[in-house]
This record gives C-alpha cells, structure tokens and sequence, in this order.
C-alpha cells in the first residue's frame, strides 16, 4: 500500500538530498574538467565565516518575524470579515483578495517595480506624500538600504495573503455554529465569541498556516532576484538568493549544496516546533 | 549538406549547452555568447579551427573577433558580427551648453571635460537628470558597459582592487549621488527626451535615428586615463569536439563569413558586421556612415575583451553584485577589495583554472 508513495520519497526527495549531503563535503564546482576532491567540512567553515551568508540569514529572520504576524493577522482579519454564510458577494471579494496568489511572482514584482519608482512620480511616494500632506520625502525604495527589505515584505504580504485566507476560511467553516450560538445564549459578546470561540477553535490551522508562512519567509527568492539582486549592498540577500546564485551563476555546486543542507536544517527545525506547538494542546 | 538547427531560449542557454556537455550530446556546430568561449575550451568542448578555416577567411575576421575567438594561443571560433559601445547625443542639447563634439575616439571628452558637460546640462534641465546608462538592463549589460570604464581607466576585471578601478568607479557612484542619472524603468529616457545622453550599443541606433533624426549624435565613450574604451564581443560560431566531420562544420563558417550572409546577417540585427570587406560594404559601417565610430572602435583596438578566463561565469557575477552596489552608494573600495578577494579564491578553488 505504502510502497509506491515511499519509493516517489525515496527517489525524488530522499535521494536528491543524501547527493546533495554528500556534495556539500566537495569541491565540485559544475563543468569543472578536475577531478571532484573531498574538501571534509572546508565548505561549511566558509559559510560560518562569510559575512554574505550572516546578513542573508539575518534577512531572513528579520522577514520572518515582520511577515510570519502581519500577513496571518491580516488574513485572519479578512477571513473572518468575508465568512458570512449567505451573503452573496463573499465570493467576489474571496477572489480578489485571492488573485495575487496566483499571479506569477515574476509579474508581480514588475508590476511593484513601477509602484516603487523612485522620485514623486512613483505611485508608492506620491500616495505617501498625498498622505503626509506633502511632508514625505521621496525615495528609491528598491534601492535605498533603510527600506529595501520592508518593500520586499510589502509586496511579499500583499501576494501571499490570499492564501493564508483561504486556509483560514476552511478552518471558520468547520467551527459547529452551535458553539457561537451557546455562546450567545450564554451572553458572550462579538469580541468575546471570537476570543473564546473562534480563536481556539482555529489554533492548529493558524499554527499550521503561520509555520508555512515560516518557511516560505525562508526560501523567499522571486522577488529578491527580480527586483533587488540581493542588494543595495546585501541589504535584501536572502538565503535561497544566496544557493540559486552560488549553483546557477558562480557554478559552486560544493558550496550550494551545503547551503542546501542549511536550508533543509532550518525548516525541520520550524517543522519541529510546529509540532511541538500542536503536542501542547494535547496535553 | 544539410543542417539541423536546434533554438533555444537565451535566459537559459548556457545551462542547457553545459547539460548537452555533460550528456554527451553537443551538436556539430555550437553558437554562444562570447566571453564563455574559454569556460567551454577548458571543459574541452570546443576543438581548435586550425587550418580548417580558409585563409582568407581568417584575414578579413575582424581584430576584435579574432581576439575573442583564441584562447592560450589557438582560435576557436568566429563571429558573423561584433558589438560597440557610445554615448549617443542630442546635438541641440549639447551645442547649447556649448560642448565639444568628438566623432572619433582619440577626441574622446576627458572625464574633467565630460563632468563640466553633465553638469551644464543638468543646470538647463527639468529634473537635473541627464545621463542614461540603461541601469534598466540585468545581468551582463553591466559586464558589458562597465568593464570599459575600468580599462580606460587602467585596470581591468582581474585587478579590481587596483586604486584606479576604485577611481574610476567612485564616479559611476558620484554621478548617481548627484543625480545625473535617469533610472530609466520604462527604457524611454531617451526617445522621451528626459536625457541628453544614452550611455548603450550599438544596437538602439534605429530607435534612437527614427526619435531623433538629425540631431542624434554619437560620441564615443569619455577616456578616464589611458584613452575611451568600449565593449566588444558577441555570440560566436565554434566546432564541437565530439563533431565528427569537422571538415564539413567548417565548410558552413566559411561560407557564414561571406560577404552576403555576414551583410545580410548585419542588415538584420543592426551589429557591425564581423570581417573587413564586409565592413566596407555596409552603408552604416563604412567610412562616413553613421555609426563608424562603432567599427572604427573595434578595428583600431578603442575597446576592452571581456577577460580570456574559464573563469568568466563567476567574474561576470561578481563584478555585476559591485557595480550595482556601488552606484547605489556602497563603499567603493570595501566593495572592489572584497570583489577581488572572490574571483581569487574561486581561482584557487579551480587550480588556477589549468
């Protein structure tokens, strides 16, 4: 029964890792006519001692810890505002908010290229402007080392919301309706039935979606590629920037598959917490 | 004899050419970008022309494509056409601010001469912004445009740390700060008239001709020390090594090198077509035509190789990370020491790349 879902993780997912394992302890670099050596742990020494890396990381933590609340406060926030059993045009706006999901980053981030132009004739410093009453003082977003990395996290919150929403309306639709009615029989408030019903009702889907979220703020790349190249000055390097680039461009195949095995160590490590999480409710 | 021509998309060409490698199964007769040229003769793809190619052939090949095409001393491959690099002008514009006009590359503007000028016109413009170096553009166009800079300068891509490629540089960012330079999203500044200059190749000639017309100008690139510099290089014509009737591959670059296929090859893509006679024959090229300055550049050695290194995929990137740090105000020095440090260590990585 089991046997063919397990060769598909044996081929497809555990052996392509057990290669790259073993290549991160190499020299290999792609095309190379020299014979591969052996280079022991040289290739993780480097990252431990490149500052690229430790500001690529630091990225990402810091667009983890921005996105991972406000793109699953702002999706809980929709959800709950669009599940209205009956109302007719819930499923309009549900595929609006729902779309940016499924625009292909690459033409997102063009499109978010020209709403970042630098100077007042760019929509994103024109509007602030507007909203300053003229105070604001336009800027390069895309290229500016203070406010790169928070237009990455704009676009990469408006692109991803939709999903998390959609996620979070499943979990509303099964809370039982009777659990709100008792609720409201015993006297509890709006406030009160989403505190006490909805948001308990819906911790392990919001566990479940902010741990995705976790790791997709991990492997965040499209955008970084597109619109920044990790720049200005390593200010929106990423992690993934750093592999793709390594692999794809400087041909480093032993230095790209130990920031593989990095990559796979952090997510097993958010994929363990998650567990944990969802362990303690048991309890 | 019959041909079987197999495209493939540009963004992932060089991938595709190194799987094919790796597979076994390269065609006869390969094209690519130039600059790969010496990667692909050390992973021993390529198989040296030798006397395959015809005498004449080799004798009317452009310097400049010659160059490109040998590699530790053997020529590999041929070029139908090459590239050049200028500024391209609004006449009006800079007869207004009273500057000089160099048409050929020895009376290129100094860059104390070309300073003053960006300056008078940023005084007479809307926005102050009056130089476009197609920062819109990805990738090699850095390679491409920048790499010159730091020739004309006195150093090259093997010598970043170099005090005169930090010179030279530190006026790439000096411009930006001040604000000379249009960001240019929409690749438009120039045929909307919001800059004076287009820092680009050859190839916006017929965009620029048409907006412009007689008041379009070519000029060729300011000389930072040593005499202007421009790009050159482009997709080239080699023979594979697993190729198994060399003879006939080389039949087709021969006849690739004709006169009619190179002119109407030329004619097509707009590039300066790649041997002399056919240079001649060019109305755009020849002497007196419109964009000389872009075949005089590469007949005379007014331009920079992009360095004969198997080593080039890795250069290339890393030089491409610091150009674009440095325009966007990163520590000029800081970035080309640390840049230097990269290419050497991944040479050490290589052996040397022997």
């Amino acid at each position: 029964m089991v046997s063919p879902a397990v060769l598909g993780l044996l081929l497809f997912v555990l052996a392509p890792f057990a290669l790259s394992f073993l290549i991160s302890f190499t020299d290999l670099s792609l095309g190379s006519p020299h014979p591969m050596h052996w280079v022991g742990t040289l290739q993780y020494e480097r990252l431990f001692h490149d500052p690229a890396l430790a500001r690529a990381l630091a990225n990402n933590l810091r667009f983890a810890l921005v996105v991972v609340p406000l793109q699953t406060a702002l999706a809980l926030a929709l959800a709950v505002l669009l599940h209205r059993p009956g109302w007719r045009l819930a499923g309009l706006y549900r595929a609006i908010f729902f779309a940016p999901v499924v625009f292909p980053m690459s033409l997102v981030a063009v499109i978010w290229r020209y709403l970042y132009a630098p100077g007042l004739q760019g929509p994103a410093n024109r509007l602030l402007s507007w909203l300053s009453l003229g105070h604001w003082q336009a800027r390069d977003f895309l290229h500016d080392p203070e406010w790169a990395l928070g237009a990455l996290m704009a676009l990469s919150v408006w692109q991803g919301v939709g999903l998390q929403m959609v996620i979070l309306l499943g979990g509303l639709q099964q809370i039982p309706s009777d659990l709100y009615e008792a609720a409201a029989l015993d006297g509890a408030g709006p406030l009160q039935r989403f505190r006490r019903v909805t948001l308990p009702m819906l911790r392990n889907t919001l566990i479940f979606t902010a741990l995705m979220t976790s790791i997709l703020a991990f492997r965040v790349f499209d955008q970084v590629q597109i619109l920044t190249h990790g720049g200005p000055a390593g200010a929106t390097s990423t992690l993934m920037f750093e592999l793709v680039r390594s692999a794809f461009e400087r041909l480093q195949m032993g230095r790209a598959c130990a920031l593989t095995v990095l990559f796979v160590l952090i997510v097993l490590l958010l994929t363990g917490l998650q567990r944990l999480a969802l362990r303690q409710r048991a309890l | 004899m019959g041909l079987k021509l197999t495209f493939l998309p540009e963004g992932s060409y060089n991938s595709q050419v190194q799987a094919a490698a790796l597979a076994g199964q390269l065609p006869d007769i390969l094209e690519f970008d130039g600059p790969l040229l010496y990667r692909y003769v050390w992973q021993g793809c390529l198989r040296p022309l030798g006397r395959l190619l015809n005498d004449s052939a080799r004798t009317n090949l452009l310097p400049s494509l010659e160059r490109q095409g040998t590699f530790r001393g053997r020529l590999y491959s041929v070029g139908v056409f090459d590239s050049g690099l200028a500024l391209y002008g609004r006449k009006s514009l800079l007869e207004s601010v009273g500057a000089r006009l160099p048409s050929r590359p020895e009376e290129a503007w100094t860059i104390a001469q070309f300073e003053r000028i960006l300056k008078d016109l940023a005084r007479a413009d809307e926005d102050g912004q009056v130089l476009d170096l197609k920062l819109n553009y990805q990738g090699e166009w850095l390679t491409y445009a920048f790499s010159p800079v730091l020739v004309s300068a006195g150093a090259d891509l093997r010598h970043l740390d170099r005090p005169e490629a930090a010179r030279a540089l530190t006026l790439l960012q000096e411009w930006s700060e001040h604000g000379l330079i249009d960001p240019n999203l929409d690749d438009a500044a120039f045929v909307e008239g919001r800059v004076a200059l287009s820092w680009v190749g050859h190839w916006e000639y017929p965009r620029y001709a048409e907006r412009w017309g007689g008041d379009l100008c070519l000029i060729p690139l300011p000389n930072f020390g040593i005499g202007s510099r421009s790009g050159q290089g482009s997709w080239n014509w080699a023979i594979t090594s697993r190729c198994g009737s060399p003879r006939r591959a080389a039949e087709f670059l021969n006849f690739l090198l004709e006169d009619a296929q190179v002119l109407e090859m030329t004619a097509g893509n707009g590039a300066v077509p790649g041997t002399l006679s056919a240079i001649a024959k060019s109305p755009l090229y020849q002497k007196g035509g419109p964009l000389r300055l872009f075949s005089q550049q590469l007949l005379e050695g007014w331009c920079a190789p992009r360095p004969a290194t198997p080593a080039y995929p890795f250069v290339t990137s890393v030089f491409q990370q610091a150009v674009r740090d440095i325009v966007h105000g990163a520590p000029v020095k800081k970035v080309l020491q640390s840049a230097a440090q990269d290419i050497r260590q991944d040479e050490l990585d290589n052996e040397d790349y022997r």
